[in-house]
C-alpha cells in the first residue's frame, strides 16, 4: 500500500498556483459580473415599461368608460329634459 | 397627531362623492331588463372631459356643459313587466328632495301614459348647485343628480342630438 499513499500524497498535496492565476480570476469575475449586472438592469428597464405600458392602457380604458358613461348620462338627462318641453309645449298649446 | 388625523379625513371626505341625493335603487337593478348606472365625481369628470372631442360637434357641446359641473349620477331601469318598482322607491328620493335648497320647478302627470316627470333645482345663494329628475312610468324609473351649475338649456339642447328629436321653442308672442 506505500504505493498508493505515496500516490494520493503526491495528488493531493498542496500546489502553488501560476503566476497571475489571481489576476485572471479577478478579471474574469469583474466581466462577468457587469453581464450579469447589465442583465439584470435590461430585466428590470423591460418590467418597467412593461408596467407603465399596462398603466397607461388601463388609464386611457379608464378614461373611454368614463366618456362613454357621460355620454350617457347627457344623453338620458337631455333626453328626459327634451320631453318635458315637449310636454310643457304641448300643456301650452 | 391632530394635524394627521386631520388630514387623513381631508382625503378621506376628498373621496366622498359629491352625490347631493342617495337614491337607494340598486334592489332594483335584479328586476330590470335593461340597467343603466353612471357615478362620475369631479375628478372623474375632468378625466373624461381629456377624452372627449372638441371637434366632434356633440362632444364639444357634452365638454362645454361639463364646465362647472362636479358630479354626474344616473340611475336608470328598464323593466318587462310592471310592478317592479314601487312608489316607496321614489318617494325615498323625493324626500330628500324637501330639503330647503331644493326647489321643484316642473312637475307633471301624464294620465295616459301614467307617466310623472320632476324636475327640482339646487340652489345655494341665488346660484345653482345641482339638478335632480325623476322619471317614472309603468315599466321604466329614471333618477338623475347633476351636481354643480348646470346650463339647463345646453342640456336641453342636447336633446336635439344622440337621435332625440329637438323639440323647436315656438316664437314668443310681443
Amino acid at each position: 500500500m506505500d504505493w498508493l499513499e505515496e500516490e494520493l500524497r503526491r495528488a493531493l498535496a498542496r500546489k502553488e498556483p501560476e503566476p497571475g492565476f489571481t489576476a485572471r480570476v479577478s478579471a474574469r469575475s469583474r466581466a462577468g459580473g457587469r453581464g450579469a449586472l447589465s442583465r439584470r438592469w435590461l430585466a428590470t428597464a423591460a418590467s418597467v415599461l412593461v408596467l407603465a405600458g399596462s398603466g397607461a392602457g388601463y388609464r386611457w380604458y379608464q378614461g373611454v368608460r368614463a366618456k362613454e358613461q357621460v355620454m350617457a348620462a347627457v344623453r338620458i338627462a337631455g333626453g328626459k329634459l327634451n320631453q318635458v318641453q315637449n310636454r310643457v309645449l304641448e300643456v301650452a298649446k | 397627531m391632530k394635524t394627521v388625523v386631520k388630514l387623513l379625513l381631508l382625503a378621506v371626505a376628498a373621496q366622498l362623492p359629491a352625490q347631493q341625493i342617495q337614491f337607494n335603487l340598486d334592489h332594483l337593478a335584479g328586476k330590470a331588463s335593461n340597467t343603466v348606472d353612471v357615478s362620475l365625481n369631479g375628478t372623474m369628470l375632468q378625466f373624461a372631459a381629456k377624452f372627449l372631442d372638441g371637434k366632434d360637434s356633440e362632444e364639444a357641446q357634452v365638454k362645454k356643459l361639463l364646465e362647472g359641473i362636479t358630479g354626474i349620477y344616473v340611475k336608470s331601469y328598464e323593466f318587462k313587466t310592471e310592478g317592479a318598482w314601487a312608489p316607496a322607491d321614489l318617494d325615498r328620493v323625493r324626500d330628500q328632495l324637501r330639503a330647503p335648497q331644493w326647489a321643484r320647478i316642473i312637475d307633471i302627470n301624464s294620465t295616459e301614459d301614467r307617466q310623472t316627470t320632476q324636475v327640482y333645482v339646487r340652489s345655494e345663494n341665488q346660484k345653482m348647485t345641482g339638478l335632480a329628475i325623476l322619471v317614472s312610468e309603468p315599466k321604466e324609473l329614471t333618477v338623475v343628480n347633476i351636481v354643480g351649475n348646470v346650463d339647463l338649456n345646453s342640456l336641453a339642447e342636447l336633446g336635439g342630438h344622440f337621435g332625440i328629436p329637438k323639440v323647436e321653442t315656438p316664437p314668443q308672442k310681443k
